[in-house]
Protein backbone atom coordinates (compact mmCIF):
# COMPACT_ATOMS: atom_id res chain seq x y z
CA UNK A 1 0.00 0.00 0.00
CA UNK A 2 3.20 2.53 0.72
CA UNK A 3 3.91 2.17 -3.18
CA UNK A 4 0.26 2.65 -4.06
CA UNK A 5 0.29 5.93 -2.14
CA UNK A 6 3.45 7.02 -3.81
CA UNK A 7 2.39 6.30 -7.07
CA UNK A 8 5.07 3.99 -7.68
CA UNK A 9 2.04 1.32 -8.31
CA UNK A 10 -0.94 4.31 -9.88
CA UNK A 11 -4.11 1.05 -10.35
CA UNK A 12 -5.49 0.65 -7.14
CA UNK A 13 -7.06 -2.51 -8.70
CA UNK A 14 -3.55 -4.25 -8.53
CA UNK A 15 -3.67 -4.22 -4.94
CA UNK A 16 -6.76 -6.41 -5.06
CA UNK A 17 -6.10 -9.96 -5.28
CA UNK A 18 -8.82 -10.99 -5.85
CA UNK A 19 -12.66 -9.05 -6.70
CA UNK A 20 -16.00 -9.84 -4.60
CA UNK A 21 -17.16 -10.69 -8.53
CA UNK A 22 -13.73 -13.39 -8.58
CA UNK A 23 -14.86 -14.67 -5.34
CA UNK A 24 -18.55 -15.49 -6.56
CA UNK A 25 -17.37 -17.00 -9.49
CA UNK A 26 -15.66 -18.84 -7.84
CA UNK A 27 -18.72 -19.96 -5.46
CA UNK A 28 -18.07 -17.51 -2.57
CA UNK A 29 -20.61 -15.17 -1.42
CA UNK A 30 -18.67 -11.97 -0.62
CA UNK A 31 -20.54 -9.23 1.42
CA UNK A 32 -19.25 -5.62 1.87
CA UNK A 33 -19.88 -3.40 4.27
CA UNK A 34 -21.34 -6.36 6.62
CA UNK A 35 -19.98 -5.50 9.93
CA UNK A 36 -20.32 -8.24 12.40
CA UNK A 37 -22.11 -7.27 16.03
CA UNK A 38 -21.35 -10.64 17.72
CA UNK A 39 -21.04 -14.40 17.30
CA UNK A 40 -23.27 -16.77 19.38
CA UNK A 41 -21.27 -19.84 19.53
CA UNK A 42 -23.81 -22.06 21.25
CA UNK A 43 -26.30 -21.27 18.30
CA UNK A 44 -23.78 -21.10 16.06
CA UNK A 45 -24.72 -17.59 14.40
CA UNK A 46 -23.00 -14.48 13.38
CA UNK A 47 -24.93 -11.26 13.94
CA UNK A 48 -24.49 -8.59 11.54
CA UNK A 49 -25.34 -4.62 12.65
CA UNK A 50 -27.90 -4.07 10.05
CA UNK A 51 -30.03 -7.02 12.23
CA UNK A 52 -29.06 -9.83 9.60
CA UNK A 53 -28.48 -13.54 10.94
CA UNK A 54 -25.97 -16.00 9.02
CA UNK A 55 -25.88 -19.49 10.78
CA UNK A 56 -22.95 -21.55 10.99
CA UNK A 57 -21.51 -25.02 10.97
CA UNK A 58 -17.96 -23.90 10.57
CA UNK A 59 -16.94 -20.18 11.35
CA UNK A 60 -13.44 -18.89 10.31
CA UNK A 61 -12.16 -15.63 12.44
CA UNK A 62 -9.83 -13.41 10.45
CA UNK A 63 -10.57 -9.91 12.17
CA UNK A 64 -6.67 -8.63 11.08
CA UNK A 65 -5.68 -5.27 13.04
CA UNK A 66 -6.65 -2.58 14.36
CA UNK A 67 -4.01 0.51 14.18
CA UNK A 68 -2.70 1.71 17.84
CA UNK A 69 -3.80 5.22 17.99
CA UNK A 70 -2.11 6.68 20.89
CA UNK A 71 -4.10 9.64 23.24
CA UNK A 72 -3.61 13.00 21.78
CA UNK A 73 -5.13 15.79 21.34
CA UNK A 74 -6.46 16.79 17.63
CA UNK A 75 -5.77 13.10 16.29
CA UNK A 76 -9.37 13.97 15.59
CA UNK A 77 -8.54 16.75 12.87
CA UNK A 78 -9.39 15.75 9.05
CA UNK A 79 -5.70 14.86 7.64
CA UNK A 80 -4.39 12.82 10.77
CA UNK A 81 -4.83 9.14 9.14
CA UNK A 82 -3.64 6.02 9.78
CA UNK A 83 -2.87 3.37 6.74
CA UNK A 84 -4.26 -0.07 7.89
CA UNK A 85 -6.87 -1.05 4.65
CA UNK A 86 -7.06 -0.24 1.03
CA UNK A 87 -9.73 2.45 1.94
CA UNK A 88 -7.40 4.32 3.97
CA UNK A 89 -4.70 3.91 1.55
CA UNK A 90 -7.31 5.85 -1.61
CA UNK A 91 -8.27 8.46 1.21
CA UNK A 92 -4.63 9.09 2.13
CA UNK A 93 -3.60 9.44 -1.87
CA UNK A 94 -6.96 11.51 -2.27
CA UNK A 95 -5.85 13.87 0.14
CA UNK A 96 -2.42 14.52 -1.06
CA UNK A 97 -3.46 14.94 -4.58
CA UNK A 98 -6.19 17.76 -3.51
CA UNK A 99 -4.09 19.47 -1.05
CA UNK A 100 -1.07 19.43 -3.06
CA UNK A 101 0.78 17.98 -0.18
CA UNK A 102 4.64 19.08 0.23
CA UNK A 103 5.16 17.64 3.82
CA UNK A 104 3.77 14.79 5.64
CA UNK A 105 4.76 14.30 9.27
CA UNK A 106 4.94 9.96 10.27
CA UNK A 107 4.43 9.52 14.09
CA UNK A 108 6.36 6.14 14.40
CA UNK A 109 9.55 5.30 13.07
CA UNK A 110 9.03 1.19 12.39
CA UNK A 111 8.59 -0.49 8.83
CA UNK A 112 5.42 0.97 7.64
CA UNK A 113 6.81 4.72 8.58
CA UNK A 114 9.76 3.91 6.75
CA UNK A 115 8.67 2.48 3.91
CA UNK A 116 6.06 5.49 3.67
CA UNK A 117 9.00 7.65 3.44
CA UNK A 118 10.54 5.91 0.45
CA UNK A 119 7.09 6.05 -1.14
CA UNK A 120 6.05 9.27 -0.64
CA UNK A 121 9.41 10.62 -2.00
CA UNK A 122 9.12 9.09 -4.54
CA UNK A 123 6.10 11.27 -5.24
CA UNK A 124 7.93 14.15 -4.37
CA UNK A 125 6.62 15.04 -0.94
CA UNK A 126 9.07 15.37 1.64
CA UNK A 127 8.97 13.47 5.48
CA UNK A 128 9.65 13.91 8.93
CA UNK A 129 9.74 10.85 10.57
CA UNK A 130 8.39 11.47 14.74
CA UNK A 131 10.19 8.25 16.67
CA UNK A 132 10.45 7.91 20.32
CA UNK A 133 13.54 6.08 20.07
CA UNK A 134 16.92 7.77 19.23
CA UNK A 135 17.47 5.54 15.94
CA UNK A 136 14.69 3.79 13.89
CA UNK A 137 12.93 0.33 13.27
CA UNK A 138 13.32 -0.83 17.54
CA UNK A 139 14.29 -4.37 17.13
CA UNK A 140 17.34 -4.27 14.89
CA UNK A 141 21.00 -3.32 16.37
CA UNK A 142 22.11 0.07 16.85
CA UNK A 143 25.23 -0.43 14.37
CA UNK A 144 22.03 -1.63 11.32
CA UNK A 145 19.86 0.71 12.44
CA UNK A 146 22.31 4.24 11.65
CA UNK A 147 22.80 2.64 8.44
CA UNK A 148 19.29 2.65 8.11
CA UNK A 149 19.19 6.29 9.90
CA UNK A 150 21.95 7.21 6.81
CA UNK A 151 20.14 5.99 4.21
CA UNK A 152 17.04 8.04 5.11
CA UNK A 153 18.90 11.46 5.69
CA UNK A 154 20.48 10.57 2.31
CA UNK A 155 17.32 10.32 0.89
CA UNK A 156 16.28 13.73 2.43
CA UNK A 157 13.89 12.23 4.87
CA UNK A 158 14.34 14.23 8.34
CA UNK A 159 14.45 11.52 11.27
CA UNK A 160 13.61 13.32 14.69
CA UNK A 161 14.67 10.27 16.92
CA UNK A 162 14.34 10.71 20.48
CA UNK A 163 11.54 12.26 20.47
CA UNK A 164 7.09 12.62 21.17
CA UNK A 165 4.41 14.50 19.81
CA UNK A 166 2.16 15.78 22.04
CA UNK A 167 -0.49 17.07 19.92
CA UNK A 168 -1.68 18.26 16.39
CA UNK A 169 -3.31 21.53 15.99
CA UNK A 170 -4.69 23.56 12.94
CA UNK A 171 -1.18 24.94 11.05
CA UNK A 172 -0.94 27.89 9.41
CA UNK A 173 1.72 27.52 6.23
CA UNK A 174 0.16 24.07 6.31
CA UNK A 175 -3.28 22.54 7.23
CA UNK A 176 -1.33 20.58 10.41
CA UNK A 177 0.72 21.45 12.81
CA UNK A 178 2.59 18.41 15.52
CA UNK A 179 3.45 19.73 18.54
CA UNK A 180 6.32 18.28 19.80
CA UNK A 181 8.15 17.85 23.02
CA UNK A 182 11.11 20.03 20.97
CA UNK A 183 10.03 22.33 18.20
CA UNK A 184 6.83 21.92 16.52
CA UNK A 185 6.71 20.73 12.30
CA UNK A 186 3.70 21.92 9.91
CA UNK A 187 2.52 18.70 7.47
CA UNK A 188 -0.29 18.97 4.64
CA UNK A 189 -0.54 14.97 6.58
CA UNK A 190 -0.13 13.57 9.60
CA UNK A 191 0.05 9.09 9.14
CA UNK A 192 -0.24 7.31 12.24
CA UNK A 193 2.53 5.04 12.30
CA UNK A 194 2.75 3.55 15.53
CA UNK A 195 1.72 0.58 15.01
CA UNK A 196 -1.05 -2.51 15.29
CA UNK A 197 -2.43 -4.39 17.23
CA UNK A 198 -4.48 -7.73 16.68
CA UNK A 199 -8.26 -7.63 16.08
CA UNK A 200 -9.72 -9.93 18.36
CA UNK A 201 -13.04 -7.69 20.21
CA UNK A 202 -15.13 -9.89 18.51
CA UNK A 203 -13.70 -13.27 19.50
CA UNK A 204 -13.35 -12.23 23.10
CA UNK A 205 -17.07 -11.31 23.08
CA UNK A 206 -17.77 -14.58 22.07
CA UNK A 207 -15.60 -16.41 24.44
CA UNK A 208 -12.60 -17.53 22.26
CA UNK A 209 -9.70 -18.31 23.97
CA UNK A 210 -7.61 -14.84 23.97
CA UNK A 211 -3.14 -15.72 23.73
CA UNK A 212 -0.69 -13.69 26.07
CA UNK A 213 -0.50 -11.90 22.93
CA UNK A 214 -4.07 -10.40 22.47
CA UNK A 215 -4.08 -12.55 19.88
CA UNK A 216 -6.19 -15.28 19.35
CA UNK A 217 -4.90 -18.53 20.50
CA UNK A 218 -5.00 -21.34 17.60
CA UNK A 219 -3.45 -24.80 17.61
CA UNK A 220 -1.28 -25.91 14.16
CA UNK A 221 -4.97 -26.61 12.67
CA UNK A 222 -5.64 -23.36 12.86
CA UNK A 223 -8.67 -23.91 15.45
CA UNK A 224 -9.69 -21.92 18.20
CA UNK A 225 -10.47 -23.15 21.70
CA UNK A 226 -14.07 -23.62 20.05
CA UNK A 227 -13.86 -26.73 17.67
CA UNK A 228 -15.88 -25.69 14.80
CA UNK A 229 -13.89 -22.03 15.11
CA UNK A 230 -10.65 -21.37 13.11
CA UNK A 231 -8.60 -18.12 13.18
CA UNK A 232 -6.41 -16.84 10.60
CA UNK A 233 -4.09 -14.42 10.14
CA UNK A 234 -3.59 -11.02 12.11
CA UNK A 235 -5.83 -11.21 14.59
CA UNK A 236 -4.76 -14.89 15.94
CA UNK A 237 -0.94 -16.46 16.97
CA UNK A 238 1.32 -18.20 15.18
CA UNK A 239 4.20 -20.21 17.04
CA UNK A 240 7.49 -18.98 16.75
CA UNK A 241 9.86 -21.89 16.07
CA UNK A 242 12.97 -20.81 17.76
CA UNK A 243 11.66 -19.00 20.68
CA UNK A 244 9.09 -21.96 20.94
CA UNK A 245 6.31 -19.60 22.08
CA UNK A 246 3.41 -18.14 20.35
CA UNK A 247 3.40 -14.81 18.57
CA UNK A 248 1.86 -12.25 17.07
CA UNK A 249 3.10 -11.08 13.87
CA UNK A 250 1.20 -9.13 11.78
CA UNK A 251 2.43 -9.92 7.86
CA UNK A 252 0.52 -10.86 5.15
CA UNK A 253 2.60 -13.60 3.89
CA UNK A 254 2.21 -15.47 7.02
CA UNK A 255 -1.93 -15.06 6.85
CA UNK A 256 -2.40 -16.37 3.17
CA UNK A 257 -0.49 -19.83 4.94
CA UNK A 258 -2.18 -19.60 7.92
CA UNK A 259 -6.00 -18.95 6.06
CA UNK A 260 -5.06 -21.71 3.60
CA UNK A 261 -4.53 -24.41 6.05
CA UNK A 262 -7.48 -23.32 7.89
CA UNK A 263 -8.85 -23.81 4.78
CA UNK A 264 -7.37 -26.99 4.00
CA UNK A 265 -8.39 -28.57 7.38
CA UNK A 266 -12.19 -26.94 6.78
CA UNK A 267 -12.44 -28.71 3.25
CA UNK A 268 -11.51 -32.05 4.34
CA UNK A 269 -7.46 -32.33 3.56
CA UNK A 270 -5.99 -31.86 6.94
CA UNK A 271 -2.42 -30.05 7.18
CA UNK A 272 -0.80 -28.12 9.81
CA UNK A 273 0.73 -24.68 9.88
CA UNK A 274 3.87 -25.37 11.82
CA UNK A 275 5.02 -22.10 12.18
CA UNK A 276 7.45 -19.00 11.71
CA UNK A 277 10.80 -18.52 12.33
CA UNK A 278 10.03 -14.62 12.21
CA UNK A 279 11.50 -13.73 8.81
CA UNK A 280 10.62 -10.10 7.76
CA UNK A 281 11.84 -7.64 5.20
CA UNK A 282 11.48 -3.71 3.59
CA UNK A 283 13.78 -1.90 1.36
CA UNK A 284 14.30 1.71 2.16
CA UNK A 285 15.62 3.57 -0.92
CA UNK A 286 18.71 1.71 -2.27
CA UNK A 287 19.01 -0.71 0.94
CA UNK A 288 17.64 -3.80 1.64
CA UNK A 289 16.72 -4.50 5.04
CA UNK A 290 15.85 -8.00 6.52
CA UNK A 291 16.32 -9.46 9.69
CA UNK A 292 14.73 -13.08 10.69
CA UNK A 293 14.62 -15.15 14.39
CA UNK A 294 14.82 -13.29 17.80
CA UNK A 295 17.23 -10.51 18.71
CA UNK A 296 19.02 -11.01 21.45
CA UNK A 297 16.52 -9.12 23.96
CA UNK A 298 14.06 -11.67 22.28
CA UNK A 299 16.55 -14.71 23.05
CA UNK A 300 16.98 -13.76 26.48
CA UNK A 301 13.43 -13.75 26.96
CA UNK A 302 13.33 -17.16 25.67
CA UNK A 303 15.94 -18.39 28.13
CA UNK A 304 18.90 -18.91 25.68
CA UNK A 305 22.05 -16.53 26.49
CA UNK A 306 22.44 -14.87 23.62
CA UNK A 307 26.04 -14.23 21.84
CA UNK A 308 26.15 -11.86 18.77
CA UNK A 309 28.49 -10.41 16.64
CA UNK A 310 28.13 -8.26 13.34
CA UNK A 311 30.22 -8.26 10.12
CA UNK A 312 30.81 -6.13 7.66
CA UNK A 313 31.44 -7.40 3.73
CA UNK A 314 30.42 -6.87 0.43
CA UNK A 315 27.47 -9.13 -1.09
CA UNK A 316 29.99 -9.63 -4.54
CA UNK A 317 33.61 -10.55 -4.72
CA UNK A 318 35.50 -7.41 -4.20
CA UNK A 319 37.68 -7.81 -7.50
CA UNK A 320 33.68 -7.12 -9.40
CA UNK A 321 33.07 -4.00 -6.78
CA UNK A 322 32.20 -3.56 -3.62
CA UNK A 323 27.98 -3.53 -2.65
CA UNK A 324 28.37 -3.15 0.90
CA UNK A 325 26.62 -5.28 3.57
CA UNK A 326 26.22 -6.26 7.05
CA UNK A 327 25.24 -8.86 9.18
CA UNK A 328 24.30 -9.26 12.30
CA UNK A 329 24.05 -13.10 13.91
CA UNK A 330 22.95 -13.98 17.31
CA UNK A 331 23.39 -17.59 18.41
CA UNK A 332 22.92 -19.41 22.04
CA UNK A 333 26.50 -18.92 23.77
CA UNK A 334 25.84 -23.20 25.35
CA UNK A 335 24.29 -24.99 22.33
CA UNK A 336 26.00 -22.69 19.34
CA UNK A 337 22.70 -22.31 17.51
CA UNK A 338 21.86 -19.80 15.46
CA UNK A 339 18.66 -17.76 16.63
CA UNK A 340 18.56 -14.63 14.31
CA UNK A 341 20.12 -12.38 11.88
CA UNK A 342 19.59 -8.76 10.57
CA UNK A 343 21.26 -7.77 7.58
CA UNK A 344 21.05 -4.15 5.61
CA UNK A 345 23.00 -3.80 2.61
CA UNK A 346 23.10 -2.10 -0.98
CA UNK A 347 22.36 -5.57 -2.45
CA UNK A 348 21.90 -9.33 -1.19
CA UNK A 349 20.18 -9.04 2.33
CA UNK A 350 17.13 -10.08 2.01
CA UNK A 351 18.47 -13.31 -0.02
CA UNK A 352 21.14 -13.67 2.33
CA UNK A 353 18.21 -13.89 5.65
CA UNK A 354 16.34 -16.09 3.98
CA UNK A 355 18.91 -19.10 3.89
CA UNK A 356 19.42 -18.11 7.44
CA UNK A 357 15.46 -18.64 7.74
CA UNK A 358 16.18 -22.09 6.67
CA UNK A 359 18.85 -22.78 8.89
CA UNK A 360 16.73 -21.56 11.95
CA UNK A 361 13.93 -23.73 10.34
CA UNK A 362 16.38 -26.29 10.88
CA UNK A 363 17.94 -25.91 13.61
CA UNK A 364 21.21 -25.27 12.59
CA UNK A 365 24.16 -24.22 14.67
CA UNK A 366 26.92 -22.02 13.74
CA UNK A 367 29.39 -24.93 12.68
CA UNK A 368 26.93 -25.57 9.96
CA UNK A 369 25.64 -22.38 8.67
CA UNK A 370 29.89 -21.68 8.69
CA UNK A 371 29.97 -24.56 6.30
CA UNK A 372 26.47 -24.17 4.09
CA UNK A 373 26.26 -24.76 0.80
CA UNK A 374 25.25 -21.57 -0.98
CA UNK A 375 25.59 -20.38 -4.82
CA UNK A 376 28.27 -18.88 -5.14
CA UNK A 377 29.48 -17.04 -8.05
CA UNK A 378 31.49 -13.66 -8.24
CA UNK A 379 28.59 -11.38 -8.88
CA UNK A 380 26.67 -13.01 -5.84
CA UNK A 381 29.35 -13.60 -3.27
CA UNK A 382 33.40 -13.76 -2.49
CA UNK A 383 34.01 -17.68 -2.10
CA UNK A 384 33.63 -17.55 1.55
CA UNK A 385 29.83 -15.58 2.01
CA UNK A 386 29.47 -13.07 4.73
CA UNK A 387 27.37 -15.96 5.86
CA UNK A 388 30.35 -18.11 6.47
CA UNK A 389 32.72 -15.87 7.48
CA UNK A 390 30.10 -14.40 10.53
CA UNK A 391 29.27 -17.57 11.73
CA UNK A 392 32.98 -18.76 11.65
CA UNK A 393 33.77 -15.94 13.67
CA UNK A 394 30.67 -16.15 16.06
CA UNK A 395 31.67 -19.77 16.65
CA UNK A 396 34.92 -19.07 17.41
CA UNK A 397 34.18 -16.27 20.21
CA UNK A 398 31.74 -19.05 21.80
CA UNK B 1 -27.66 -30.35 3.64
CA UNK B 2 -24.22 -28.56 2.96
CA UNK B 3 -22.28 -27.35 5.32
CA UNK B 4 -22.03 -22.98 5.87
CA UNK B 5 -18.96 -22.08 6.44
CA UNK B 6 -18.88 -18.39 7.35
CA UNK B 7 -15.77 -15.90 7.83
CA UNK B 8 -15.83 -12.35 9.38
CA UNK B 9 -13.39 -10.47 7.37
CA UNK B 10 -11.89 -10.53 3.85
CA UNK B 11 -8.82 -9.52 3.69
CA UNK B 12 -5.51 -11.32 3.29
CA UNK B 13 -6.30 -14.62 5.93
CA UNK B 14 -9.97 -14.69 5.06
CA UNK B 15 -9.65 -14.57 1.32
CA UNK B 16 -7.30 -17.64 1.71
CA UNK B 17 -9.50 -19.63 4.29
CA UNK B 18 -12.72 -18.63 1.88
CA UNK B 19 -10.95 -19.86 -1.39
CA UNK B 20 -8.64 -22.87 0.17
CA UNK B 21 -11.72 -24.32 1.82
CA UNK B 22 -14.20 -24.31 -1.52
CA UNK B 23 -11.12 -25.77 -3.43
CA UNK B 24 -11.28 -28.45 -1.11
CA UNK B 25 -14.75 -28.66 -0.36
CA UNK B 26 -16.99 -27.64 -3.62
CA UNK B 27 -20.18 -28.23 -1.41
CA UNK B 28 -19.64 -25.77 1.29
CA UNK B 29 -21.42 -22.69 1.27
CA UNK B 30 -19.09 -20.21 2.00
CA UNK B 31 -19.91 -16.29 3.22
CA UNK B 32 -17.08 -14.44 3.63
CA UNK B 33 -18.12 -10.97 5.53
CA UNK B 34 -15.97 -8.39 4.94
CA UNK B 35 -17.07 -4.82 6.86
CA UNK B 36 -15.23 -2.38 4.76
CA UNK B 37 -15.57 -1.73 1.08
CA UNK B 38 -12.41 -4.14 -0.47
CA UNK B 39 -11.65 -7.59 0.04
CA UNK B 40 -8.32 -9.33 -0.42
CA UNK B 41 -6.18 -6.46 -0.77
CA UNK B 42 -2.44 -6.28 -0.31
CA UNK B 43 -0.59 -4.79 2.39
Amino acid sequence: MPYYIGDVIQDQKKLIARTPEKFREGGIDAQLFARVEGIDPARGEVALQDGRIFPYDVLVMATGTSAFVPELPGLDLPGVVSLRNLEDAIHIKTWLKEKNARRVVTIGGGFIGLEMSEALSAAGIATTIIHKDPLPANRWDPALSKVILEELQANGVEFVGGASARAVEKGTGAPLRVLMDRGDVEADLVLLAIGVRPDASLARAAGLKIGSTGAIAVNFSQQTSVENIYAAGDCCESFHRVSRRWVNIPLGDIANKQGRVAGRNIGGRPMTFDGIVGAQSFRLFSLQCAATGLSEKEAAEAGFSPVSNITWGSAMAPALGIKKIGLKLTADRSTGRLLGAQAVGAAGAVGRINALSVALWAGMDLDQVGYLDLAYSPPYSPSWDIIHNAAQALSRSL
Amino acid sequence: MAKNLVIVGGGAGGGSTAAEAKRNDPSLNVTMLEQGKFVAFAA
